[in-house]
């Protein structure tokens, strides 16, 4: 194991598996944490449910506890389309075919993810063009993501021109995506020591979808309508959060930044924050790191063409990685012995994101319910979903 | 420059809408179109059976290269049943039954306005009351069964019901599918689909 040892807390608490508790540097044996108590309803209270199928993009339970208007509480249940995926004594290789369909608008994040947890394990040292060639794949997703999420929050707010020529540019990032490996999603793209994803003049081209974007970030940052809906909605405390939600709170809490996986210090990556800690505040995050991301690529573009064919061979070992996923950290453990997977861990962002979202809801009015769980770009695939 | 004005802006960037199916896509993801080769090379959701490539159970995940390839053509779905009577206005009802997310940002990405469905008088519903069609997504799940059961229910006739890609069609390599695969009237191949390939499905189901 290169990246993680087990020791005392170091770092920041990123999440807990069935059995460790992750930190950024270190991980320990589970604590018995303390689950939060069940809300009780109120009297006056009555319980506004959506879904679990509302039209929403993907099938959720979440249920608004209002005296009529200020939301008391607010519980979101991922259980009801749980999916449950059975590794242990599968084939590695086989593995990731199901890992990078948990979150397939992350596909990238988590094939890269679990391959580099399967690396460590199998003492694999990546060539550094193709871990260059990951970072190009990941930064992708995250301008996509991220152009999501602003999609939402402005159809939200029901305005039709950016709804539309956001999409217009998501639909074109999938398609650079697709052109350069195949598939849309990154499915097939990654495996262990290895990459088919074409880097040639991607910076060129994402550095149009940035270009673009900011013409439109600019007319939503100028629309008192649209930023009187963000602000002061969902005031985000957690002081354990993650990813644009973290660093919109002013944390600089980003996988890029405090883990080794990638070598994201090669890159001239620069932490985005905001004080804000509103849904305003994430929408700035997402929108600044667009630019980020479109710099980073253009950064690594040339040092990562011409990549080899890198052989490996099985090994048996335990492994660990920890990737910043649009949402935040995504975390994988694996434990090969006899070359098959043994046991796995896995923390998505989306757990954790959940929490955040739950806490700033307090006290908001039901009408920022939308705008504010969009700001938080969560998945409920990913949450709802069980290894074993 | 043009402050705020949305409309304005709208009309700055002039019509992007492609004009596909009269004119073909220019671009498609490879790994979303027909398999074609020779053999029975190893396949982990058995999509391939004497030499025949099965479009609905495929998940694209390219363990059977080189013996097989990507053609290139995006019509991979079946339609078992047409509605012509959906050909003025088609309402879809999307349901999640235990998808990935790449499903269901797909089906999505069909309103975008390169492919722009309304042009074809395509629209999406959030309630099944209201719903031509419904668009199945994901696999099976315990949880989503009785909100599947009621929505089928809910929907008036006639009616469409589609299954959108390998996990709702055959269970793909996630679980089973959410519907046993004879139950639907139209199966669109795909993990996920093409936006090409969703439009094309829907446009044949209603008899175009
Ligand atoms: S791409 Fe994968 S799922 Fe499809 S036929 Fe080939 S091996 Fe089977
Ligand atoms: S068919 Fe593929 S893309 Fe669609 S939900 Fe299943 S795994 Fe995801």
């Amino acid at each position: 194991m290169h990246w993680y040892r087990n020791d005392e807390p170091q770092g920041r608490f990123i999440g807990s598996t069935a059995n460790m508790d992750i930190y950024a540097e270190t991980y320990t044996n589970a604590s018995a944490r303390q689950k939060e108590s069940t809300y009780r309803k109120a009297d006056q209270e009555f319980i506004f449910s959506y879904g679990p199928a509302s039209g929403m993009l993907e099938s959720s339970e979440i249920d608004l506890f209002t005296p009529g208007e200020i939301i008391n509480h607010v519980d979101v249940g991922t259980d009801v389309r749980k999916r449950i995926l059975r590794l242990a004594r599968s084939n590695p290789v086989d593995a990731l075919m199901k890992i990078e369909r948990i979150n397939g608008f992350h596909g990238a994040s988590h094939a890269i993810c679990f391959i580099s947890a399967l690396e460590d394990a199998m003492d694999i040292i990546p060539d550094r063009k193709l871990q260059y060639n990951r970072i190009v794949q990941i930064e992708c997703e995250r301008i996509r993501s991220n152009l999501m999420v602003i999609e939402r929050m402005a159809q939200a707010a029901g305005f039709g021109v950016p709804v539309n020529q956001l999409a217009f540019l998501r639909e074109k990032m999938s398609r650079i995506i697709g052109r350069r490996g195949g598939h849309r999603y990154f499915f097939g793209v990654n495996s262990i020591n290895n990459s088919c994803f074409n880097t040639e003049v991607i910076g060129k081209q994402t550095g149009s979808v940035a270009e673009d974007f900011n013409d439109i970030f600019r007319g939503l940052s100028e629309s008192k309508l649209f930023i009187n809906r963000l602000q002061d909605n969902g005031i985000n405390r957690d002081s354990l959060s993650i990813g644009p939600a973290a660093r919109a709170s002013g944390m600089m809490h980003d996988a890029r930044m405090d883990s080794g996986t990638l070598p994201y210090e090669d890159t001239s990556y620069a932490i985005v924050t905001n004080d804000e800690k509103d849904a305003y505040g994430r929408f700035m995050v997402r929108a600044e790191e667009i630019e980020v991301s479109s710099n980073i690529i253009k950064h690594l573009e040339k040092r990562c063409r011409d990549l080899g064919k890198y052989d490996y061979s099985m090994k048996d070992g335990e492994g660990m990685a920890r990737v910043e996923s649009p949402p935040g950290d995504l975390f994988c453990s694996v434990k090969i012995a006899g070359g098959k997977l043994e046991s796995s861990g896995y923390i998505p962002p989306s757990i954790r994101n959940i929490e955040s979202f739950r806490e700033s809801m307090k006290g908001n009015i039901f009408t920022d319910f939308h705008f504010n769980w969009e700001s938080y770009g969560i998945w409920v695939a990913e949450a709802g979903v069980v290894l074993q | 420059m043009i402050k705020g004005l949305w409309f304005l802006r709208g009309l700055r960037k002039g019509i992007v809408t492609e004009k596909f199916p009269e004119v073909k896509p220019g671009e498609v993801a490879l790994w979303s179109t027909a398999l074609k080769g020779d053999g029975n090379p190893q396949c982990p959701v058995e999509a391939i059976v004497d030499g025949k490539w099965i479009f609905d159970r495929c998940i694209f995940c390219r363990k059977c290269l080189p013996s097989y390839a990507p053609n290139g053509n995006f019509n991979i779905f079946k339609v078992r049943k047409k509605e012509p009577s959906f050909n003025k206005s088609f309402h879809l009802f999307p349901f999640d039954s235990g998808a990935c997310g790449a499903c269901n940002a797909e089906l999505h990405n069909i309103a975008s306005p390169q492919y722009d469905m309304t042009r074809f008088g395509i629209f999406f519903t959030n309630t099944p009351r209201h719903a031509d069609a419904i668009v199945i997504m994901g696999v099976w799940t315990q949880g989503m069964k009785k909100a599947l059961d009621l929505a089928l229910d809910a929907m008036p006739g006639p009616k469409l019901v589609i299954a959108l890609g390998a996990c709702a069609a055959t269970g793909g390599i996630m679980g089973k599918g959410a519907l046993a695969e004879e139950k639907y009237d139209v199966v669109i191949g795909g993990c996920p689909p093409n936006p090409y390939t969703i439009l094309s499905a829907l446009e044949k189901a209603r008899g175009d």
